[in-house]
């Protein structure tokens, strides 16, 4: 299991450099094809050539492989992987430091990220066993019918109608019920409030994570229905085990395997849904600050960003593979 | 598959033909079920729409008139059956032709993302070795990179290239890039049940009496790997869908002046609250209907074709 | 994502008198402590506005969009401050600008006045920021208000076209001013302005402290400024708080407390202010209607017109139909201005029908084009006169990628394509400005003026004035002796009344020409909570004057 891990770990840190690098050619080629980011820095106005050169000087991208489109832009590339080696993650093009930046938005995307799973993690096992327990039921078709409902209904659509609609009643009730400083009063808080960002996280993060949930009840759902049909829990049947203890330890504990595969598979994606869901409920997380970046750009944040990301998601999926050698011994042998 | 199934080991494939008859019974079970039927109908329904938008609107809806802003339903056989939207667009004229891009992505991405997926993940699961550490690096690359960023990043990159306007064309860049990360999926749970399958006796003991590794892969292995991957495909479908929607609102999606059902509703949702909610409702409703649709045909279909659920 | 951009930078204009319907301390009188700045605050209320999250820096020299420069305005103190109902500007930090030819003003401050760390504002603190926004390399956002300073081009450098410099600027410091003694500053210009005292009390002219230059990177965050407010605390990207100076010596201080902003990604922040989290806050357009309908709500509403013009402008420096003027007529008379704004922004633009917002400035006048009317017959006609729009071609209307240009001139092109039949497309494009200043563009464009200072000239000179007979501006290729020949007097006229009456010639040579399509003006509106009382709008950014308000703790 140890020479498991460290091979996993190796190849965590491999996938991260690709990643890096792919990332930096992209943007490059984006800046060699449609022109200097640092322009992005003065806005409406057209800066004199003085001023921008003294823009793409402060940000490192007076380079001159920035010009010629092709060029790999190796030299900046080593340059900036060793300057993240000593902990230097640069600054954005307004000055401002990229691990500040982070350390002010990344807390609160984990925090929602955190939300989400648990979400995920307990509407798909709960109502996905039921589901599949039930077959065929109007349990089963309840919330079949539910999810897929749940699925289609657009993420900006629900976080829109919660934010105008019931938000602020919710927030009136619990004010004059509960006061206004009271737990139930901030969880219907219409926006992000930095000072409590746990209980003002809590309702946007259900809500994303309902959104995506309908995916594993359904996953959860299938996988079980193939366990009630494998041989051991025939077998178990066969030996007269109650049902309950059927359920509890060989459907679900089988089952559980592609859910932590698909926890892992969906991190990156529920991006998406932080960048709406930060940018709806005014949340400073890393989904809106890359977003913008992008958008400007913004070369050394974006690069510095998505390293911090792919960092984590690869520390993630590193989790997940290792938990899912633990469940099902077979893998750590292939 | 016309030849007949090698000594097979496989519990619930009674001789031979087995596909065949396999497909035929699928085929009279999905007959007999009402709610198949109504929604391979409403399927139908809407792909007809995509194919043929002027069997049901005569009207341009790139024909806007900001005086008749907002007109609520007037019904059948009025100016504006639908109503209009904010600019005066006539909405039916909208809803149909914005059937076009929503479908047409669904279904290339979900078919592309699954072809790709399915093939990566059994060839990786099968040799394992190099080919597997190929494979799964890719996978890792895509699954560490957002969908978010590389649909940002793309889309900044081609940003001053005209794609043309034909169907294919505005959902192009919406396509690929959903594609590209769309195939992950599969081919991790593909993996994941060859390697499991590849153990089971039955596998083994073709193996053992000769059968050619493609034999196996397409008649043991991939049946039994499919399962997961067509549970998820009504799934996909739909998250497409959806996900058309959501890159709309974030304006990465289909290019105006293309419409679709994703431009619409994140146009639409803007008025629910003031007053207008026909606006959001009309094409979201479209939208989960065809979505549910899709996934009681999914499902049906998955219920019918796995012998080791009957 | 946001609906709105949000409150952008806007300079406005006067009837601001509506806000007083509530004046006078609101509902709630206790705890009012009656302190000079006017009555009805508490010393502990704090107030809660939003504030865009684009906001980067707090530097006055690099400061020029709305949301900074709001909060500046409370944390610096300019030369001169506006008057809210007429616009002019009256000395405020200075005693006295005097000019006799409007070309060497001279600066008399007022004694014993400090930066809230100590350091004395006199006129090195003025000297020291002019000169660093000044200096080109410093690439400071303010840099352009400084050229008619003499001495402006030898700080600017010179590049090669690739951009590497080639020639370091010869001067540090702008050779046009002179610190005569610690309380005058004499300013040389390049040549004659008589507006030149209106433009001081701008941002960028605020003074800074030595110990800011001393630590530039310190003090874009946390400011060291000689207004009535000091910034306490700044989370970048969160929120911002600043609290009262209690040594603030001059007479427009409020009383209350604190002010604290949020910050907001978009301007998504109506239902935080009917959840009673924010003191003011703009309904998106779909909540207009039902903000309307609540009579609770419109006696907490103030409404200024705006002093934005958006319009429609055209390549003229590229061969097309927009050569001729008939044709530009016809685009304008095809535009159903009203109809457009009552369906996408009601009560949030007015129709545009002269270059110079009306009222709003002095010099500004309404009428003054008088193809701006919806006259989609004589629209026809018109184009017809102009040999008509060339066949199976689409005309490209390029704009940037704010959401609500993006609605409005959808508008604007279904309006031409219905009344002119000619097809057209949009094209946002994220790179508008370079595209435009690159000549890019082949089809008309949209455009946008905010003005920078109360003053009908910065709606004409900056915008249509390029000395150049030749190509014309760079915009779009307008030239006009005529023009040229009225600026010119205006710039050189002894008093700024007659100075305005020549910006108006030059305007009205515009209406002749028609070289571009007013389209609309911004208006400023909010809604405030009961915790707030007099509230005025600014005439120059559109935000409420922080410094006249009243706050309550409310509750």
């Amino acid at each position: 299991m140890g020479r498991y891990i460290l091979r996993r770990s190796l190849l965590g840190v491999a996938t991260l450099l690709l990643v890096m690098f792919v990332l930096h050619l992209l943007t490059t080629f984006a800046i060699q094809i449609n022109g200097n980011p640092a322009l992005a820095f003065f806005g409406e106005r057209v800066p004199t050539a003085a001023q921008l050169a003294a823009v793409e000087t402060r940000f490192g991208l007076d380079d001159p492989c920035y010009d010629q489109t092709g060029n790999p832009c190796l030299g900046p590339f080593v340059e900036r992987l060793g300057a993240y080696a000593q902990g230097d993650f640069g600054t954005n093009l307004r000055g401002r430091e990229v691990t500040d930046i982070v350390a002010t938005a990344a807390p609160n995307t984990l925090k929602l990220f955190l939300v989400v799973t648990i979400v995920w993690f307990l509407l798909g096992m709960g109502l996905g066993t039921v589901a599949a327990r039930w077959r065929g039921r109007s349990a089963d078709h309840g919330i079949r019918l539910t999810s897929v409902l749940i699925d289609a209904f657009p993420i900006f659509v629900l976080l829109l109608v919660y934010r105008y609609v019931f938000a602020v009643p919710l927030n009136a009730w619990a004010t004059e019920t509960f006061g206004a400083d009271s737990l139930p009063a901030l969880w219907f808080r219409p926006s992000f409030d930095d000072d409590h960002s746990w209980a003002t996280l809590l309702v946007p993060g259900i809500l994303l994570g309902l959104a995506g949930s309908a995916a594993f009840i359904r996953l959860v759902r299938a996988s079980q229905l193939e366990s009630y049909a494998g041989d051991h829990v025939r077998t178990a049947r066969s030996r007269g085990l109650h049902e309950r203890h059927v359920v509890l330890h060989h459907v679900m504990r089988n089952s559980a395997v592609p859910v932590v595969t698909a926890v892992g598979l969906t991190f990156t994606e529920a991006l998406a849904g932080a960048v709406i869901t930060e940018g709806m409920m005014n949340i400073y997380g890393m989904g809106g600050v890359l977003w913008e970046a992008v958008r400007g750009t913004d070369v050394a944040l974006v690069l510095g960003v998505v390293t911090i990301l792919a960092a984590v998601t690869v520390a993630v999926m590193l989790v997940v593979d290792i938990a899912y050698a633990a469940l099902d011994p077979r893998i750590r042998y292939a | 598959m016309p030849e007949p199934t090698a000594a097979t080991a496989t519990p619930d494939a009674p001789g031979t033909g087995v596909s065949a008859s396999l497909g035929g019974d699928a085929w009279r079970r999905l007959r007999r079920r009402p709610d198949v039927i109504v929604s391979a109908l409403v399927v139908v329904f809407f792909t007809v729409m995509a194919a043929f938008p002027t069997l049901f609107t005569s009207t341009d809806p790139q024909r806007c008139i900001i005086g008749d802003s907002k007109t609520r339903p007037q019904g059948l056989g009025a100016t504006h059956p639908l109503g209009t939207d904010v600019h005066g667009c006539d909405m039916l004229a909208q809803l149909v032709h914005g059937a076009r891009p929503s479908l047409l992505l669904a279904f290339v991405v979900v078919g592309a993302s699954v072809v790709i997926g399915v093939v990566l993940g059994l060839l990786a699961g099968y040799y394992l070795g190099w080919v597997d550490t190929v494979v799964s690096r890719t996978i890792e690359v895509f699954l560490v990179i957002p969908l978010l960023l590389a649909a940002l990043l793309l889309l900044s990159l081609f940003r001053n290239v005209s794609v043309g306007s034909g169907a294919f064309d505005v959902i192009l860049l919406p396509a690929l890039v959903l594609t590209l990360f769309g195939w992950m999926g599969y081919s991790r749970y593909v993996r994941a049940s060859t390697l499991e399958a590849k153990n089971l006796d039955y596998v083994t003991a073709a193996r053992a009496l000769g059968a050619s590794d493609l034999r196996i892969m397409v008649r043991h292995v991939l049946p039994n790997a499919i399962g997961p991957v067509t549970a998820l495909v009504p799934t996909a479908i739909a998250g497409v869908i959806s996900a058309e929607a959501v890159l709309a609102f974030l304006g990465i999606g289909v290019r105006p002046p293309a419409i679709s059902w994703g431009i619409m509703i994140t146009n639409g949702a803007e008025w629910v609250t003031g007053g207008y909610p026909y606006l959001l409702l009309i094409p979201l409703g479209c939208l989960i209907l065809t979505v549910l649709a899709l996934v009681v045909l999914g499902d049906a279909l998955r219920d019918a074709l796995d012998p080791r659920l009957r | 994502m946001g609906r709105r951009a949000a409150l952008a930078a806007a300079a406005t204009a006067v009837t601001l008198v509506l806000a007083s319907c509530s004046g006078g301390g609101g509902g709630d009188d206790e705890g009012g402590d009656g302190a000079d700045g006017g009555g009805g605050s508490d010393a502990d209320a704090t107030l809660r506005l939003a504030l865009a999250q684009d906001v980067e820096t707090l530097l006055p020299m690099d400061s020029n969009v709305g949301d900074n420069i709001s909060v500046l305005d409370v944390v610096y103190d300019g030369l001169v401050r506006y008057d809210p109902e007429t616009t002019e500007p009256y000395n405020y930090v200075a005693e006295s600008i005097e000019s006799d030819d409007n070309t060497v003003w001279t600066i008399k401050l007022k004694h014993d006045l400090t930066f809230q760390n100590g350091e004395p504002v006199d006129a090195e603190a003025f000297a020291r920021a002019w000169n660093y926004a000044a200096y080109g390399p410093n690439a400071m956002a303010n840099n352009y208000f400084f050229e008619r300073i003499a001495g402006y081009d030898e700080m600017q450098g010179e590049t090669d076209d690739d951009g590497n410099v080639t020639e370091e600027p010869a001067a540090d410091t702008l050779s046009g001013l002179e610190v005569v003694d610690p309380q005058t500053l004499e300013v040389t210009l390049n040549g004659p302005f008589a507006g030149f005292a209106t433009m001081l009390g701008y941002t960028g002219f605020y003074p800074v402290a030595q110990a800011c230059l001393d630590d530039v990177e310190a003090c874009a965050v946390k400011p060291i400024g000689n207004g009535p407010f000091q910034v306490e605390q700044w989370d970048q990207g969160v929120s911002l708080t600043a609290t009262r100076w209690e040594d603030y010596s001059l007479e427009e201080t409020p009383t209350y407390g604190t002010i604290e902003w949020t910050e907001y990604a978009g301007t998504e922040n109506w239902p935080d202010f009917q959840a009673g989290n924010l003191d003011f806050a703009v309904p998106p357009p779909a909540e207009l209607a039902t903000a309307q309908n609540d009579p609770d709500l419109q006696e907490r509403f103030v409404e200024g017109p705006g002093a934005a013009l958006t319009y429609l402008a055209f390549p003229l420096y590229e061969d097309g139909p927009w050569t001729d003027i008939e044709f530009r007529k016809a685009i304008s008379l095809a535009i159903d201005r009203q109809g457009i704004i009552d369906a996408l922004l009601p009560g949030e633009r007015v129709p545009a029908d002269s270059w110079v917002v009306p009222d709003g400035v002095p010099g500004g006048e309404a009428g003054t084009c008088q193809w701006c009317e919806f006259d989609p017959a004589a629209a026809k006609a018109a184009l017809e006169k102009a040999g008509g729009w060339p066949d199976g071609e689409k005309m490209t209307i390029h704009l940037g990628q704010d959401e609500t240009e993006q609605a409005l001139f959808k508008a604007i092109g279904d309006s031409i394509q219905e009344n002119l039949g000619i097809p057209y497309e949009l094209d946002p494009t994220p790179d508008y400005f370079d595209r435009r200043s690159a000549r890019d563009f082949s089809g008309p464009f949209r455009a946008n003026w905010f003005p920078d200072y109360p003053l009908n000239e910065n709606y004409l000179a900056p915008v249509y004035a390029s000395g150049d007979a030749k190509n014309g501006n760079t915009e779009f290729g307008y030239y006009s002796e005529d023009f040229e020949a009225a600026i010119a007097a205006g710039d050189e006229a002894a008093t700024l009344e007659e100075a305005v009456t020549h910006y108006q010639e030059a305007e009205a040579v515009l209406a002749e020409d028609f070289p571009t399509v007013p389209v609309v003006f911004s208006v400023n509106s909010y809604y405030y909570s009961e915790n707030v009382s007099n509230v005025v709008l600014d005439p120059f950014s559109g935000e409420p004057k922080l410094r006249l308000l009243e706050v309550t703790n409310g509750m």
